[in-house]
């Protein structure tokens, strides 16, 4: 998993640009189950298992990873963009990143500290003054190297760290991608829907297509959530703690979810001896989101691989939970399958 | 690509990591670079030298240090609290990848804070240093096993080849300044010259001691301090600063030397080599000050490089700066040789 979650990570795909990650996806599945791609550029996947389960079960991650996309370039050749997903300015600000087909190099600069006002020390760039600088001389060459509408992602390495740590960009959700794979790859026990979604984090709205299609009668979402577990920062507001295992959602902005799942989520994770933990904040929100209004409603339970700094260049979450949130998948697809 | 020669030495050197100090093992390749144009050492002070040629004698100065971190603390969660070494900027740390130079070179993510623990009005804040941590995905324990206060950190992040003869880096400033030095003495290559006595001083981005001491040591005629200067960019207007690749800035100050600064802008319009003027009210802010002052005096003069986003991971310069402000000093050089032949 680990060398497919890396593989996964380095690939770009901002919400409504999936292609690259849905064709690695499918050259990881080819021959291990039947998929389709639906109108939305949703990957829906069905896994024979070895029985026919008594519940339809879905299990969701999505493609889609945070990013920026061209809007435009001021006459010094300096080019202008938009966020795609919630992107905070302090993460991006002195980064590079990666433009369009051809990769191409850029950095957000900013005014040099020598030259800034005692004022201006305190307060971050505004979005509509940051931009990106491709080293180009004019409004034109920078258009033609990076079109209108291009797509801008974090040039950030996969790497190993510390005591089994892994920073990567786009963790979120590739990591759930990775498990999902994992499981297609593997033997189930029942047979299984897999939605890898899209444009999740403009609005989960690919979720929304796929859970009409596929019709669950339960889903599991699987992500990656705010780790808060950094310094100085203790209890429940460390949300979920790296090396805890996958944290299992009761409420966040989204969902409300089924009690009883997340309760026999924890229970069946505790009598199988696989780490598990509660999200102690109700926060973020997920595809569990749209699945759990589709139709007539889905029982919906969300799985995720603690993660800090989401939404960053270096998201930083540790791989042993994603073994143990995978486990956890596992386990939960044979508990709701009778 | 053109101008490869610079780009590439400008490559090797932004490889190498000293911040302010701690220029050791920088100082050492730097060292070895300079020895193929004359013999070198390392100073007191940690400055690289080397001297070649006799009689009138010019002194070429560029810093070697970068600006960093240095890690004050362990805290009781295992991350590590910081201190600045030279003007590191606030508004570029958080989610930087770094390496704390330590027992080895651990790799560190800056820590940002997510957004169910910020206060609206923390919103567009820039952190001070004293919330300022690193991540190396360890416990107290672990940690203090490789990590020690007083170690060095600097930005891990890539040298990128932007549009036209355009890169992006951590330690442009000045590591182009002594790419430029170095490729002028490789123009200089082969030819009869005056002394030429070469500093590649340490401690610039803390004020300056390390050239304060060299340029005693070397008391040449005269002195050319080669650093970086601000380029035009959103936010600061090209009526007050020079575009990149411009060309070389020739300084022009009251502190120094008018006669030298007229000079190079002479023989830079005679050889058409690109550049601009860089005027300032009084002293500099670079090596300059410290060399026009040190011993009994040297006249000194002062080449700039224009960057953009100075003293964050992503310097941006423009090769062709780097090769007209070597073939300036190298055209200046020529010239004062045969007059003081």
């Amino acid at each position: 998993m680990l060398e497919t979650l890396k593989e996964l990570c380095s690939l770009p795909g901002i919400s409504g640009r999936e292609d690259k990650v849905r064709d690695y996806i499918i050259s990881r599945i080819e021959g291990f189950c039947d998929y389709k791609i639906d109108p939305l550029g949703n990957l829906i996947v069905f896994k024979k298992g070895k029985n026919s389960p008594k519940n339809k079960i879905m299990l969701d991650s999505h493609m889609d990873e945070v990013g920026m996309i061209v809007t435009g370039a001021d006459s010094g050749g300096f080019l202008k963009f938009a966020t795609v997903g919630g992107v905070d300015p302090e993460v991006i600000i002195g980064r590079t990143v990666l433009i369009g087909e051809k990769n191409i190099p850029g950095v957000l600069g900013i005014k040099p500290i020598h030259l800034i006002e005692k004022s201006e020390e305190q307060d971050l760039p505004k979005k509509d003054d940051m931009y990106i600088d491709i080293g180009a001389k004019n409004k034109e060459e920078a258009l033609s190297l990076a079109p209108l509408g291009e797509e801008i992602h974090f040039e950030s390495e996969f790497i190993r760290f510390g005591d089994g740590f892994i920073k990567s960009k786009a963790i979120d959700d590739r990591a759930g991608c990775a498990i999902m794979i994992d499981l297609i790859r593997s033997e189930l026990e029942y047979d299984c829907y897999f939605s890898f979604s899209v444009q999740e984090e403009i609005g989960t709205r690919g979720a929304k297509a796929s859970a009409y299609t596929i019709d669950p009668d339960y889903a599991i979402v699987i992500e990656t959530t705010t780790a808060a577990d950094i310094s100085g920062v203790k209890g429940e507001a460390r949300v979920c703690v790296c090396g805890e295992g996958g944290a299992v959602s009761f409420m966040d902005r989204a969902t409300v979810y089924d009690r009883s799942l997340y309760q026999k989520a924890l229970e069946v994770a505790k009598s199988n001896n696989i780490k598990a933990q509660t999200k102690t904040r109700v926060a973020g929100g997920n595809d569990a989101g749209a699945i759990h209004k589709s139709r007539g409603g889905v029982k919906v339970l969300t799985v995720s691989v603690p993660t800090r700094y989401l939404h960053s260049p270096c998201c930083v979450c540790k791989y042993d939970d994603i073994v143990s949130t995978r486990d956890l998948v596992r386990e939960m697809i044979n508990n709701l399958a009778v | 690509m053109e101008y490869s020669e610079v780009t590439c030495l400008l490559r090797s050197l932004c490889e190498l990591k000293g911040t302010s100090g701690d220029e050791g093992a920088a100082a050492e390749k730097i060292c070895e670079m300079l020895g193929r144009y004359m013999p070198s050492k390392i100073d007191t002070l940690g400055n690289v030298t080397g001297t070649r040629g006799e009689g009138f004698s010019i002194l070429l100065d560029a810093h070697t240090d970068q600006i960093g971190l240095a890690v004050t603390a362990v805290d009781d969660d295992g991350f590590i609290k910081v201190a600045r070494v030279g003007g590191a900027d606030c508004r570029v740390l958080t989610a930087a990848e770094v390496i704390i130079h330590g027992k080895s070179d651990i790799y560190g993510v800056i820590t940002s804070t997510p957004p169910h623990l910020k206060a609206d009005s923390d919103s567009g804040k820039v952190k001070k240093f004293d919330e300022i941590t690193v991540d190396i995905g360890m416990k107290k324990e672990e940690a203090e096993k490789v990590v020690s206060p007083g170690d060095r950190i600097t930005f891990k992040a890539p040298f990128s080849h932007l549009a036209g003869n355009r890169i992006a880096s951590p330690s442009v400033d000045d590591r182009a300044g002594v790419a430029a030095v170095l490729r002028c003495l490789q123009l200089l290559e082969g030819k009869k010259t005056c002394r030429i006595d070469v500093m590649f001083s340490a401690q610039e981005e803390t004020g300056g001691s390390g050239a304060a001491a060299g340029a005693f040591n070397s008391q040449a005629d005269e002195a050319i301090a080669c650093d970086v200067s601000f380029a035009a960019a959103p936010g600061l207007s090209d009526d007050k600063y020079v575009a990149l690749g411009s060309g070389t800035m020739v300084g022009y100050a009251p502190s120094l030397d008018y006669a030298m600064s007229r000079r190079l802008t002479e023989i830079a319009e005679k050889k058409e080599i690109p550049h601009t003027a860089e005027v300032m009210g009084g002293s500099t802010g670079t090596n300059g000050d410290d060399i026009q002052v040190s011993g009994r005096g040297i006249k000194t003069a002062l080449l700039s490089i224009p960057i953009r986003n100075m003293h964050t991971a992503v310097e941006v310069v423009d090769a062709a700066d780097i090769e007209n402000t070597a073939r300036l000093m190298a055209e200046y050089i020529i010239e004062r040789s045969a007059e003081n032949a």
